[in-house]
């Protein structure tokens, strides 16, 4: 069977053993028969007979075995039956066997859904059930059923918060989730967060002021409902859990519900995940970064635990890198140091990968902390002299955007760059270079660096890879442009020559082609003398300006004109044409010189700051479409204040004198508790099952089950 | 609520072992398998298939070898972390019943035990039992269950089911004896309880009897330290467990007691002092979180058997330290050995050196915290040192007091454009490249590793492109930049450039440094330091008393005194990173 191999024959040799006497035999006929009944539905009922028999034997843990086979059965015709044996089951005295009972529920509801409002009665007796392993099932059944149906929960809601640090991890798990939920449908939220990243802002007085009617207090600062505070005290024992998922389930219990004091301390059991084995950790990452990415504060003194190891993976690291840049601002002074440095040494390593998303690290450093800003300017300015390509091309951007962001505070770094460009041999990085060079043409006319390194550079125009050429002839644009602007276009002569514009340049063609090939070797031959000329008396230039501008235009035209890319030839017809009439300068204006906007590197989890932490669809993240996986929700709003359930129906009639100091009780305290009065337990246990059993032969099980669990 | 669909286990050639579907029609491991390899070698745990259909979310982990697979389709996909500890705990069990390591044979040996385990731990994707100690109550163990009910399905044996026998076979082939085939059935009293009502305790199991009743605390941390250049510590962490061992009879209450051993004095009463040690701790269900915060000791029922009882974390650089730790960082932090990587050495630059060294005081420290370690185990009332723990390691150091180092490993990652490494010049132990995972290891035994340290000289080759550029690259006019570039070299690659230079001569200059400049890319990055220390932990924690309740404990003769042994082990797995 678990080899996948065709073990169906045997089916009704094997059922036949159903009845067998043997509790293990009975055991692996129970596994086989679930496995294989929904093929042989008829087989199988006839085996439902002797499960039936089992539901009533006197040892619990048959009857647990039969109520959980029972309800495996995959043949729907058996729905009734099953309902009525959760029915019996839900008042079986045994707790393990209210258990079985509560983990049948779902699996009723998918055999038919019709049976869903027995069922759900049955689980309202189950919620209140005084055994905190029934009620964790309970929950997990509540949550797959009608998770919708909150209204059960209100009078249970206070002995399961009581329960909560006592149940097992799954039942923790389940109820903190479904507790989650229900704060925030039935608590309004009496305190205004005006955003959950700024901490400082924390009340709005207007919303207090309507909101504080109902306690008639005009002056209080923070209303926390007390049931609310129940929960998240209730939470509190939980944060040492050995189990990282409810760990994460309190962190997402104290994120969305609680205030930062609550979260705060949630932040050192979170970062402890980092020690769980890889596979957690990398989900432990993705559910930190979320956190950090809106409260970012309480990690900053965990930053050592964000460094990057040599041996971590490319998914770990990489979110590593992602939690230290979203930390860096809010580190002390040393530690932002040695990020700074971390992020130098590994943008100096020889993974591509890893280089290009430290570099970028840096770049969101500086544009988190601008102050630092200058520093990590420094070091990816001394990259760019670096062999590796790859290094120098991804500095290059990153020391782009960072310019960009800040244009008039850059002359300086610019002239920098323009110093490394005789050193550069990476295409991207001298692009990069003199697209910024280009940016630059405009500012301080009188003193520009442009037109020089434009004249430079047209010198190895042919040498120069495609990218770089259009880059190039770009700069030429944007510097004749701002020649153009600067002086009045009619002292141009070659204006005259046609009037024709973009409009009809098909046309024009041939007759340019001609008239120009022409014009361009003429100017070639002169542009190349004026070259000379300039190199040799570099600082008379003022007032021969424009003619050398308007020259090295010409020759820049002409070489692009014969290069063998049919891209870059286009681009410089193109030009050529928006810069010849003075009618399309103001176009090309408004093309060539137009702001750019401001580049903004997000952290690589921007997208994915609005999920629910803790779940898969922050995992998979945008992959997962907009409305994220199947079955994905995120956590309801705030209940508007008013619209609330009346707290009177939490009131728990059995039990009503519930003091929050009893929430902190543990699994050990109960232990002790269990201890003290085990042996007699467990012989009133006996003492009432031998009662059942003698019940049983009149009133039927049912009712025996709800006088003996009273007695109990 | 998440469900759990269902859980494939593949052995190390990815056959499929064992499917077990718990609910729904999740996509069979056939059409998961080849999905999932498509993903490039380190592969996340939780991948997305939208174009299965349903489309699935697979979650994974990898255990012994062994592949776990979960998949989740249905309307909802649940919790991640939910699905891997499930998988680790269905992992932990299967170890528990099956022994550890968990081989492919051995659960193919045992399908009717891992069928069990496998039903009883979660109920049609509902986790119910994650205790792989309370899942003793309920497995049957005991021999011939299987072929019982083979004998009355009327086939004979189990020759006629042919994945039976033969993982059956394999089994017994491996282990060399019948007791691996039943792991358990060794110990006394393993037959499932048969009482009415199940343990009252839901992690222990019911009805636990031993002969011999012994208790064992194992404290193990391991260590992730890294170092900047310069050999300041930048983070140093001990990460503990405390692994307990209880093979006590009846319901023991234990009372576990540590001490700091010096560390955090003056911060308030004891409990405080070790909380400030013991960072972000975790603990077992059944340690009593009251008393803990109260009195900083550890009251709880152990589960049968060996478990995880705490896990912590120590910061072993104090608060102030970061800013004033000079180079003696290992010394500082107490760490049995130390590393240190120059690179770029000899005529070319295409040397680099490790240099493994024994900071003066470990030792010293170390061995007192054996030696109270030993008188408190004394005073502990019947404590003993298991022997077998500190006579082990004892060859290298010589004093079976002292601790002792063992498996020096350290491991230089070298970059993937590295074609060879033509020299390996070690002084003591040995060294080897391994092309495949691109790094140098280098073994040194712990009877060789002296006060004097070792010192292990590598010369690597670039590949046969970058020797031939070498002209090309002076020709562009490199001089002007290496130079600037140089500037932020750490201190010692600078240092030691300038002497070689001087003893080369001048003549050459520029090809030098271009050759550096070069090499410098074929150099490694960091370096990671591996060992176990025994009888030395890191955070200084000792084990100051272990008492058992008898007014507390039931079903334990009141004469009975459980033998108590307890054990100190510090490893490093590659936790010591040097970068350089």
């Amino acid at each position: 069977m678990y080899r996948s191999e065709p073990s169906l024959t045997f089916f009704s040799a094997v059922v036949k053993n159903v009845a067998s006497a043997s509790l293990e035999v009975k055991k692996l006929v129970y596994i086989y028969l679930v496995h294989h009944a929904e093929a042989e539905p008829d087989l199988a009922l006839l085996s439902i007979n002797a499960i039936q028999k089992s539901l009533t034997d006197s040892n619990p843990q048959v009857r647990v075995m039969a109520l959980r086979t029972m309800s495996g059965i995959r043949v729907p015709v058996i729905s009734q039956i099953v309902s009525l044996a959760i029915k019996r089951g839900c008042g079986d005295m045994s707790p393990h066997v209210r258990k079985a009972a509560a983990l049948a529920i779902p699996k009723c509801y998918r055999l038919d859904p019709n049976t869903l409002p027995q069922l759900t009665g049955y689980l309202s007796t189950l919620l209140g059930d005084s055994q905190y392993f029934v009620v964790g099932p309970a929950v997990a059944a509540f949550l797959d059923l009608c998770p919708d149906e909150l209204d059960l929960i209100h009078k249970p809601y206070r002995s399961l918060v009581k329960k909560l640090a006592d149940m097992d991890e799954w039942g923790q798990l389940a109820t903190l989730r479904l507790l989650t939920f229900y704060a925030r449908k039935c608590f309004p939220r009496r305190t205004q967060k005006v955003k959950p990243s700024a901490p400082v802002a924390f009340y709005d007085d207007e919303k207090n002021e309507q909101e504080s009617q109902d306690t008639g207090e005009e002056y209080e600062v923070q209303v926390t409902d007390p049931d609310l505070e129940l929960l998240l005290r209730a939470c509190k024992p939980l944060l040492q859990s050995r189990n990282s998922a409810v760990i994460v389930s309190v962190v997402r219990c104290y994120l969305y519900l609680a205030s930062p004091d609550y979260i705060a301390e949630a932040v050192g059991p979170l970062v402890a995940l980092m020690r769980t084995p890889q596979d957690m950790q990398h989900i432990a990452l993705f559910n930190i970064v979320a956190v950090a990415m809106r409260i970012p504060k309480p990690f900053a003194k965990y930053t050592a635990h964000f460094l990057v190891h040599a041996n971590d993976p490319p998914h770990i690291w990489r979110l590593k890198l992602e939690v230290l840049t979203i930390l860096f601002p809010h580190c002390g002074k040393h530690w932002k140091g040695v990020i700074i440095s971390e992020l130098e040494h590994f943008s100096k390593g020889t993974d591509p990968e890893l280089v290009r998303e430290s570099v970028r690290a840096i770049g969101r450093c500086a544009q988190g902390d601008t102050s630092t800003a200058d520093m990590c300017l420094r070091i990816l300015l001394g990259q760019i002299s670096s062999l590796d390509g790859n290094l120098v091309s991804e500095s290059l951007t990153v020391i782009r955007h960072l310019i960009q962001q800040d244009p008039t505070s850059h002359k300086s770094t610019v002239l920098q760059l323009v110093k490394n460009l005789g050193t550069t041999t990476h295409p991207d990085a001298r692009a990069t270079i003199i697209w910024l060079i280009g940016e630059f043409a405009g500012v301080e006319p009188e003193n520009n660096i442009a037109p020089d390194v434009l004249r430079i550079l047209i010198k190895g125009f042919a040498d120069e890879t495609e990218i770089v050429k259009q880059q190039i002839v770009l700069l030429g644009a944007k510097v004749y442009l701002h020649h153009l602007l600067q002086n009045p276009p009619k002292e141009k002569p070659e204006a005259p020559a046609p009037t024709e514009t973009a409009e009809k340049p098909t046309k024009e063609y041939p007759n340019e082609w001609a008239d120009n090939a022409d014009e361009g070797q003429e100017n070639a031959d002169q542009s190349t003398k004026e070259n000379e000329g300039e190199l040799e008396q570099p600082e008379a230039k003022e007032e021969e300006t424009e003619d050398r501008i308007t020259l090295l235009w010409r020759y820049i035209l002409l070489l692009a004109r014969y290069d063998t890319s049919y891209d870059l030839r286009d681009r410089a017809r193109l030009y050529k044409n928006l810069l010849e009439t003075p009618s399309s300068v103001q176009l090309a204006n408004l093309l060539l010189l137009a702001p750019k906007p401001v580049p903004h590197a997000p952290s690589p989890s921007e997208t994915r700051k609005d999920l629910l932490i803790g779940s898969a669809t922050l995992v998979v993240g945008p992959e997962a479409g907009y409305l994220g996986l199947p079955g994905y929700s995120n956590l309801p709003d705030w209940v508007v204040p008013g619209q609330e359930p009346n707290p009177s129906l939490r009131i728990d009639e059995t039990k009503p004198d519930i003091s929050s100091t009893t929430t902190t009780s543990t699994a050990g305290d109960r232990l002790d508790r269990a201890l003290l009065n085990g042996y007699a337990e467990s012989q009133s246990q006996q003492r009432l099952d031998r009662c059942r059993s003698r019940w049983k032969e009149d009133t039927g099980p049912v009712a025996s089950g709800r006088r003996g669990r009273g007695g109990h | 609520m998440s469900a759990i669909e269902a859980v494939y286990i593949f052995d190390e050639h990815n056959n499929l072992l064992l499917s077990h579907t718990y609910t729904g029609r999740p996509s069979p491991p056939s059409v998961l398998l080849p999905l999932y390899l498509q993903h490039a070698a380190p592969r996340s745990s939780v991948l997305y298939f939208p174009a299965l259909n349903p489309s699935t979310v697979l979650y994974s982990i990898i255990q012994d070898n062994l592949l776990f697979f979960s998949p989740s389709s249905g309307t909802d996909t649940g919790e991640p972390l939910l699905v891997l500890e499930f998988l680790h705990r269905v992992a932990d069990a299967l170890e528990e019943f099956l022994g550890s390591p968990l081989l492919a044979s051995k659960i193919a040996g045992n399908y009717d035990v891992v069928a069990q385990i496998l039903a009883e731990i979660a109920d049609a994707g509902v986790v119910c039992q994650g205790e792989a100690n309370a899942l003793r109550d309920v497995v049957e163990t005991g021999p011939g269950v299987l072929n019982n009910l083979l004998g009355k399905v009327g086939l004979p044996g189990n020759a006629s089911v042919p994945g039976l026998s033969g993982g059956g076979g394999g089994s017994l082939g491996i282990g060399g004896s019948g007791g691996l085939q039943r792991p358990g059935s060794g110990i006394s009293s393993l037959q499932p309880a048969q009482t009415a009502q199940g343990s009252a305790i839901p992690w222990r199991r019911s009805n636990v009897r031993h002969t011999s009743n012994e208790l064992y605390v194992d404290i193990v941390e391991t260590l992730s330290v890294t170092l900047a250049p310069s050999g300041r510590p930048l983070a140093a962490f001990a990460y503990g467990s405390i692994a307990f061992t209880s093979k006590v009879s009846g319901v023991p209450d234990l009372l576990l007691s540590l001490s700091t051993g010096g560390k955090g004095a003056g911060m308030g009463h004891r409990g405080d002092q070790l909380r400030s040690v013991m960072e972000r701790t975790v603990f077992h269900p059944c340690v009593r979180l009251a008393r803990w915060k109260s009195e900083g000791v550890l009251s709880f029922v152990p589960p049968d058997g060996r478990f995880a009882l705490c896990g912590y974390e120590v910061e072993l650089l104090g608060a102030d330290t970061p800013l004033t730790a000079g180079k003696n960082a290992y010394s500082s932090l107490g760490l049995p050995a130390g590393v240190e990587v120059t690179t770029g050495l000899g005529t070319s630059g295409n040397d680099f050196e490790v240099r493994l060294t024994q900071p003066t005081n470990a030792g010293g420290a170390g061995s007192a915290a054996a030696a109270s370690l030993q008188s408190n185990l004394g005073g502990g009332g019947g404590l003993g040192s298991r022997p077998s723990s500190f006579r082990a390691g004892a060859a290298g150091s010589g004093d079976s007091k002292g601790p002792s180092l063992e498996n020096l490993v350290v491991r230089v990652p070298l970059p993937t454009a590295v074609r060879n490494v033509t020299e390996l010049r070690p002084s003591k132990g040995e060294a080897h490249w391994s092309p495949v995972d691109g790094c140098v290891e280098w073994k040194v035994a712990a009877k060789d590793f002296g006060p004097m340290g070792a010192v292990l000289r590598c010369t690597i080759q670039g590949p046969l492109a970058a020797d031939s550029d070498d002209a090309g690259a002076v020709m562009n006019g490199l001089t002007a930049t290496t130079y600037d570039y140089n500037d932020d070299e750490p201190s010692a690659y600078q240092a030691s450039e300038k002497t070689e230079k001087h003893s080369n001569g001048v003549s050459v200059p520029v090809s030098r440094e271009a050759k550096v400049a070069k090499s410098r890319e074929l150099m490694p990055t960091s370096s990671t330091l591996s060992f176990g220390v025994k009888g030395w932990l890191a955070s200084g924690l000792k084990v100051e008393s272990l008492l058992l309740d008898n007014k507390k404990s039931r079903g334990l003769g009141q004469e009975v005194k459980p033998y108590k042994g307890v054990k100190y082990l510090t490893v490093s797995r590659e936790g010591i990173e040097v970068r350089c």
